[in-house]
């Protein structure tokens, strides 16, 4: 059985349930979405969800602004019921060394400057009054936007889906594409696993870790790498963890949920085998429970509820690869996001679909264009874990 | 913390008859056992067991479940092969074949060359309007509450389910001194033995069949609880609804077999109704599809003390074998602990637990 779209989008994560909605309400006609899984089974889900306009690149800046603005009203434009969770208590970024709250003071007054964020440079006294649990042991200060915050990640891709869906768009999970239907210039179509075939003029590309491997089934190679990052989540306690907060210096973030679980992540770039592995470590459980108890010294006897593992979808510069592939007509690529991903769906969902349909984007992405690694020009992201 | 692992040959996990058996048998044969239990006692579901075993004669039936286990314990207590652990949870099995262990407070990290999961089970339990009223329980819960802690639940109970198991904690309720008000069950006949079933009946407990719990109610906890009856395709009639004055109800409405470490290590599982529920995948020798994971007893699929200690038997033998200890005795020993379990499962009792097994039961 052969059937047609106008836009195949493969991956119901953040990044695919974002460009379905926003196409749709462009107008365009027969979307699908083909998810492997379920939705935001992959990086979305697992992610910790923080947002902030906190970022060191013009960029990710102002798509960090646009994306927050559409977040703070995401639940009444999608018309979603049962709300995602937003919970802006600001995110705090902290330093251990002049080098590094050096840095924070540029990307600051840089984000200050482009989108007017509001970013504050605060002094260890003043984080000890906003965060009266850390352990203050080391630090010499730190960034903070009281508009930063977190949501939840399933909320979000949901709240997307359905709106997505009551605009017309079909949303197929547990089915994959197994192959991208193409001739030498252009897409045709994909293939999945229910052995259907469906002609499609566009396909995009909103795989995640996977964006590689489906790159390759048109002949495209991507810089992409998967990277295994872990999440401690512990029992419910009392509200304490106001902000989000991240240590660059440890690899560590860390939030409190709204029904009072805290969650904290910890990056270990260096010992991490480039693979697809989503297993969870013992070792983590470890390195987490030691980092974790030196943050925030009162969680010595909270008790541990589970742990999770997840793939961020790593470039050479950290920075995402976006938009079409010269040469190849109709393949769209949404990929590449290094773990901050998750907040810039909102906006990064409109600007493809604007590009799909030929307007002018939102914000100027023309940096991520995949031509950037044969250039060689890159500027890396520095504020990520 | 400290990132140090300890090594081990053979790790069981779980010291209910199962798990008794599996260390005995490994360490018989000459294999170094470590032994965890998260209870502060080794016995499993068999230390509460104050009744005369059900099941055959050659079995220890008629022997009573807490001296089983007490024999068991000390026969493990006393072999210098096995290392015991109590108040030891396994609370993970990671990628690298490592265990998590908490025990009272401190954490550990154990990597045995061969693991056996005698988990067990967990009591299921039901949806109805305010089920989360405390004074609700599980049978099993409350028998460990009687007859192992000494303390009654409440005076007068409902009991919700006339398999062994419901009928069995009923009488045991009736002797502590409880009044039991009724016992219902959805099925048209009564599941347990008839013996059981026929000395709560003497004792004046109506058992209602084709007959189910509709609601709980009280203000803070259990006050009474409304049963109605159920037509020939399970629907409950309304009209025949009758209020039972108790404080306590009890839920005994089958076990589903632990099976989330086996999940972890990457066993392969399926839905076996017969056997309670998903249950790992697994050869003659109780080895899943992991290689060096084992599995016996009630994780491996709900069914009776007896099963349960020549599976862990099977399983601890296997394991050992496989490191190169008891070669000489290994076949002679391995039929006759085949024999007696396939003994046990013969007949009509055995019909269920034979065809789950054979879905269960594959070729590695
Ligand atoms: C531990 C962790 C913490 C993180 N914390 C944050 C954070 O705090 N803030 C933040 O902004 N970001 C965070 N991220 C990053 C964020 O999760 C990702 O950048 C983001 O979710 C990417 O979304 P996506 O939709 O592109 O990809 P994904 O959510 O990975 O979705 C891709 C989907 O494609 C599907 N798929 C793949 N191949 C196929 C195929 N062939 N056919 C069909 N479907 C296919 C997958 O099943 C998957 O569901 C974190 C990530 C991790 C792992
Ligand atoms: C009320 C009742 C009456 C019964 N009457 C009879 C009878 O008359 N005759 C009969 O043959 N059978 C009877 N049974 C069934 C019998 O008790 C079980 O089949 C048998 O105990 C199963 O043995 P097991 O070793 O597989 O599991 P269990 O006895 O349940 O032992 C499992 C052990 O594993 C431990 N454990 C679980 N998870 C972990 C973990 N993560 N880390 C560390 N330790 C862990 C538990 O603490 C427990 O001690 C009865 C059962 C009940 C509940």
């Amino acid at each position: 059985m052969a059937r047609t779209a106008e836009v195949v989008i493969i991956g119901g994560g953040i990044h695919g349930c974002s460009i379905a909605y926003h196409l749709a309400k462009c107008g365009v006609k027969n979307v699908l979405v083909v998810e492997k899984g379920f939705l935001a089974s992959g990086g979305t889900g697992r992610s910790a969800a923080g947002f902030r306009h906190q970022f060191g690149t013009e960029v990710n800046i102002r798509l960090a602004a646009a994306s927050i603005k559409k977040l703070e009203r995401l639940a009444e434009e999608l018309d979603y019921p049962y709300g995602i969770e937003l919970f802006q208590g600001g995110y705090l970024m902290l330093a251990y060394s002049a080098s590094q709250l050096e840095q924070l003071r540029k990307n600051a007054s840089l984000q200050n400057r482009l989108v007017n964020a509001g970013t504050l440079i605060l002094s260890p006294r003043e984080i000890a009054e906003l965060l009266p649990g850390l352990n203050l042991e080391g630090v010499v200060g730190g960034s903070f936007n009281p508009r930063d915050g977190h949501a939840n990640p399933f909320h979000v891709t949901y709240a997307y889906a359905r709106a997505a869906r009551r605009l017309g768009v079909e949303i197929q999970t547990y089915t994959e594409v197994v192959e991208i239907l193409h001739s030498t210039s252009r897409v045709l179509g994909v293939r999945t696993s229910r052995g259907e075939v469906i002609y499609a003029p566009v396909v995009v590309n909103a795989a995640g870790p996977h964006g590689g491997v489906v790159a390759r089934m048109v002949g495209v190679d991507v810089p992409l790498y998967p990277e295994r990052h872990q999440i401690l989540v512990t029992e419910p306690v009392e509200m304490f963890i106001p902000c989000m907060v991240i240590s660059f210096t440890h690899g560590t973030y860390f939030k409190q949920t709204p029904h009072g679980s805290i969650l904290m992540g910890v990056g270990d770039p260096a010992g991490e085998v480039k693979d697809f592995n989503q297993r969870s470590s013992w070792q983590f459980l470890v390195d987490v429970a030691t980092k974790m108890t030196f943050h925030l010294p009162a969680l010595r006897r909270a008790r541990v509820i589970r742990q999770w593992a997840g793939l961020y979808d790593m470039t050479p510069d950290s920075q995402a690869i976006l938009g079409p592939v010269p040469g190849l007509d109709g393949f769209y690529l949404d990929i590449g996001w290094s773990g901050h991903g998750f907040q810039l769906g909102p906006i990064v969902g409109q600007i493809m679909a604007e590009m799909i349909t030929g307007q002018e984007p939102a914000v100027d992405v023309s940096y991520f264009s995949i031509e950037r690694f044969k250039t060689g020009q890159l500027i890396p992201e520095p504020a990520c874990v | 913390m400290k990132r140090e692992v300890r090594f081990a040959e053979i790790a069981v996990v779980g010291g209910g008859p199962a798990g008794l058996c599996a260390a005995l048998e490994a360490a018989r044969a000459g294999a170094r056992v470590v032994l965890l239990d998260r209870q502060d006692h080794l016995g499993g579901q068999l230390i509460k067991q104050t009744h005369r075993f059900f099941g055959s004669k050659s079995h220890r039936a008629s022997q009573r479940g807490f001296k089983i286990a007490e024999a068991l314990t000390r026969e493990v207590a006393s072999h210098p092969a096995v290392e015991v652990h109590t108040g030891a949870t396994v609370f993970g099995f990671y990628e690298d074949g490592v265990l998590g262990v908490e025990q009272k407070g401190r954490v550990f990290y154990l990597k045995p060359a061969r693991v056996i999961v005698a988990t067990g089970a967990a009591e299921r339990t039901l949806a109805f309007p305010n089920n989360d009223l405390p004074g609700i329980y599980g049978a099993g819960a409350v028998q460990t509450l009687v007859n192992v802690y000494g303390i009654l639940p409440g005076r007068r109970v409902l009991m919700v389910g006339a398999g062994n198991i419901g009928v069995i904690v009923s009488y045991q309720l009736l002797q502590a001194g409880m009044e039991v008000a009724a016992i219902v069950e959805a099925a048209p006949v009564i599941g347990a033995y008839w013996v059981h079933a026929a000395k709560v009946r003497r004792a004046g407990v109506p058992i209602y069949t084709s007959h189910t719990i509709k609601e709980a109610y009280g203000k803070r906890e259990v006050e009474g609880a409304v049963i109605w009856q159920l037509d020939g395709d399970g629907k409950p009639i309304p009209g025949t609804e009758k209020d039972l004055a108790v404080d306590t109800i009890c839920l005994s409405v089958g076990l589903s077999p632990l099976i989330e470490l086996l999940a972890q290590a990457g066993c392969r599982l399926a839905y076996v109704p017969e056997l309670g529920g998903h249950v790992p995948l697994r050869d003659e020798n109780l080895q899943t599809t992991v290689p060096g994971v084992y599995v016996a007893g009630d994780a491996a699929g709900v069914e009776e003390a007896s099963a349960a200690m020549m599976e862990g038997a099977l399983a601890g033998l296997h394991a050992a074998y496989s490191l190169g200890y008891g070669q000489q005795d290994y076949e002679a020993r391995r039929a006759a602990i085949r024999e007696q379990l396939e003994a046990l499962r013969s007949g009509p009792v055995g019909e269920k637990i034979r065809r789950g097994l054979s879905k269960a039961i594959i070729q590695l």
